[in-house]
């Protein structure tokens, strides 16, 4: 008969047989908890990091001073000093910066075949924060035909808003790039006259954009010579829901896109959510290791006489000591894999799930998931092997 | 492995080790290397508890206790567990068994402590033919007489390899006849392994032919 199937007879386990399958199914529970905590916190960065959610849009800010009371009618109130825009070019968060140039013209669009004409204004952005790549968009000096953007929204505003409340028709996007307004620029008594042709519609920035040849030129031209300085500047950022970014911004009173920072929030939430969990997860796991060294103390004090006569017969201390860990290792072993497997199939079906809805998350647990099982699972050993240790060494 | 006893006086008998001599108590004493070692006293002078100095499990005495060269205090648990299992054999007078297993079960547990067992399993059907306790076997220790178990006792100290046998009054259950057969095999076991013993008792045993006999 092996050695070890005569010390089950000896050792009673059974003894704290409630104990047991509490710490077994608290230390499942905490697992879970940690794993399920860890697993959204490592899907939620996918999210919004991950190369396969790339969120073009959401890139690109557009960043401008609030306008408050005081400022009204202090336009040098609202523009950003070279020192700002170094401040902010420079901040992590920031990957790429550049300063939205404003006219110092007046503009005029006129549409003959429409019998339209309205006043405009025109900005220009450096051509890398363009989101709309087009042969089109250049200009030369000299040239009459000049490329214009205009934001998606505005087509959206026209088409939907006053073309339907002013019996115009309504226009396709191919439509509007194919019409060619008459572009008159002037400035006090200078004049000059252009051929409008739509390049693009941008959904990144929300202005009539030219080409920043074009701008350049046509201040020096018609501008009043002085810089201006601009009063809204464009930055790329990795994440815009970062922290970092939104206390930037509130710091410094800018406002940009609350719809492209609403994840700010989201994220928020998210991340307490996931603390709160991973928290309550840690504490059951503190309580299920409690109960586990009740448990190891219980069987051991309850058998102490017959570990004393083990040992007094010649039984090793440390035999006995890896048989008590036998009897619960294995247990604990699948308890662990069994939570990790329960946060692969849920991983698994929420990856397939926010596929669907056009996010990406890995279908298989992450290495951070993987990890805290293979630790969790070694700080229980950790803890039972110390308490089995003590409680034998204190009964031989 | 040489067993030495120098100056060993038990706490609880101090004073009255010092109204009565001793061939043990507060001397210096050594038990050599396969001696059949009779060690005879009458009873509260301290028998079982210089069996337990012995074998290490009591520790409230003055002086020092070596063996193989070594006190017994310099050794690990660990190292003491080696040499209850290879070296040091015991039968004890409350004999110790396990009341929640069976006869067999007690023996087996000896024979298997080892991680390469000294004799095979059908062993200890063969001392128990011997000793005549083959039908109590499969019976809980709980359950036997005193006689039974003091009989199941000897057989698991032979199931270990050993230098030195401990016996504390180790027939004084048992009849004549049984006595008898117990000492044969004992003696038989100890000549096999080329091992000495040490037993306590209050009278005179005639069983053996001891090399030396020491009066408590």
């Amino acid at each position: 008969m092996q050695f070890n199937r005569i010390l089950q007879k000896i050792i009673r386990t059974g003894v704290g047989k409630s104990r047991y399958w509490m710490a077994i199914i608290g230390l499942g529970v905490a697992m879970l908890l940690i794993l399920v905590a860890l697993q959204v916190h490592t899907d939620f960065n996918e999210l919004l990091h991950g190369s396969r959610n790339q969120n073009e849009r959401a890139d690109y800010l557009v960043v401008n001073k609030l306008i408050t009371n005081d400022m009204m009618g202090k336009p040098e109130l609202t523009v950003f000093t070279p020192e700002e825009q170094k401040d902010f070019e420079a901040q992590p968060f920031v990957e790429a910066f550049g300063a939205i140039t404003a006219a110092q013209f007046n503009v005029k669009l006129e549409a003959d075949q429409l019998g339209f004409s309205t006043l405009a204004f025109f900005e220009s952005v450096p051509d890398t924060f363009l989101d709309v790549k087009t042969e089109e968009w250049k200009w030369q000096a000299g040239q009459q035909l000049l490329p214009i953007m205009v934001p998606r929204d505005f087509v959206n505003m026209f088409n939907f808003g006053f073309a339907l409340g002013n019996g115009i028709p309504q226009f396709s996007e191919k439509t509007i790039q194919s019409m060619t307004p008459q572009v008159v620029i002037s400035q006090g008594m200078q004049q000059g006259q252009f051929i409008g042709k739509i390049a693009g519609f941008s959904d990144r920035i929300s202005t009539v954009l030219v080409p920043q040849s074009f701008m350049d030129w046509a201040n020096k031209a018609y501008g009043t010579g002085e810089v201006k300085l601009p009063s809204r500047v464009v930055i790329r950022v990795k994440d815009p829901s970062s922290i970092e970014l939104r206390d930037y911004l509130e710091k410094h009173h800018y406002s940009t896109d609350n719809e492209k920072t609403k994840y700010n929030k989201i994220r928020g939430i998210v991340q307490t959510i996931v603390s709160v969990v991973g928290f309550f997860g840690l504490i059951l796991l503190m309580f299920a290791l409690l109960v586990f060294s009740m448990f190891i103390q219980l069987v051991i004090s309850s058998c102490k006489k017959e570990i004393r006569l083990l040992v007094t017969l010649g039984t090793a201390p440390a035999r006995l000591q890896r048989y008590l860990l036998g009897q619960l290792v294995p247990v604990y072993f699948v308890t662990g894999v069994i939570a990790l497997a329960v946060v692969a199939v849920a991983q698994w079906w929420a990856s397939g799930v926010l596929e669907k809805h056009g996010m990406y998350v890995a279908p298989w647990p992450g290495v951070m998931t993987i990890a805290a099982t293979v630790g969790i699972l070694l700080l229980v050993y950790i803890v039972n092997w110390r308490t089995v240790r003590k409680e034998i060494q204190a009964h031989t | 492995m040489q067993i030495e006893l120098s100056a060993v006086v038990p706490v609880p008998l101090r004073d009255r080790i010092r109204e009565r001599p001793s061939d043990i108590w507060d001397r210096a004493v050594s038990f050599r290397p396969r001696q059949f070692v009779k060690i005879k006293a009458p009873s509260g002078t301290g028998k079982t508890t210089l069996v337990h100095y012995l074998y290490h499990i009591r520790y409230d005495y003055t002086g020092t206790i070596t063996a193989g060269g070594r006190p017994w205090g310099q050794y690990t648990p660990a190292q003491l567990a080696g040499v209850r299992q290879e070296a040091i054999s015991v039968v004890f007078q409350d004999l110790r068994l396990f009341d929640q297993l069976t006869a067999e079960e007690n023996i087996e547990l000896k024979r298997v402590m080892i991680p390469r067992p000294l004799y095979p399993a059908d062993k200890i059907r063969e001392f128990a033919e011997l000793l005549g306790v083959t039908h109590v076997l499969q019976q809980s220790a709980a359950t036997l007489s005193y006689g039974e178990r003091q009989r199941i006792a000897i057989i698991r100290a032979l199931m270990q390899p050993f230098q030195w046998l401990m016996m504390d009054e180790p027939f004084s259950h048992l009849d004549e006849a049984n006595t008898a057969k117990a000492a044969k095999l004992i003696e038989q076991e100890c000549r096999v392994r080329n091992a000495g013993f040490i037993l306590t008792d209050l009278d005179h045993d005639q069983h053996f032919t001891y090399d030396v006999t020491y009066q408590l």
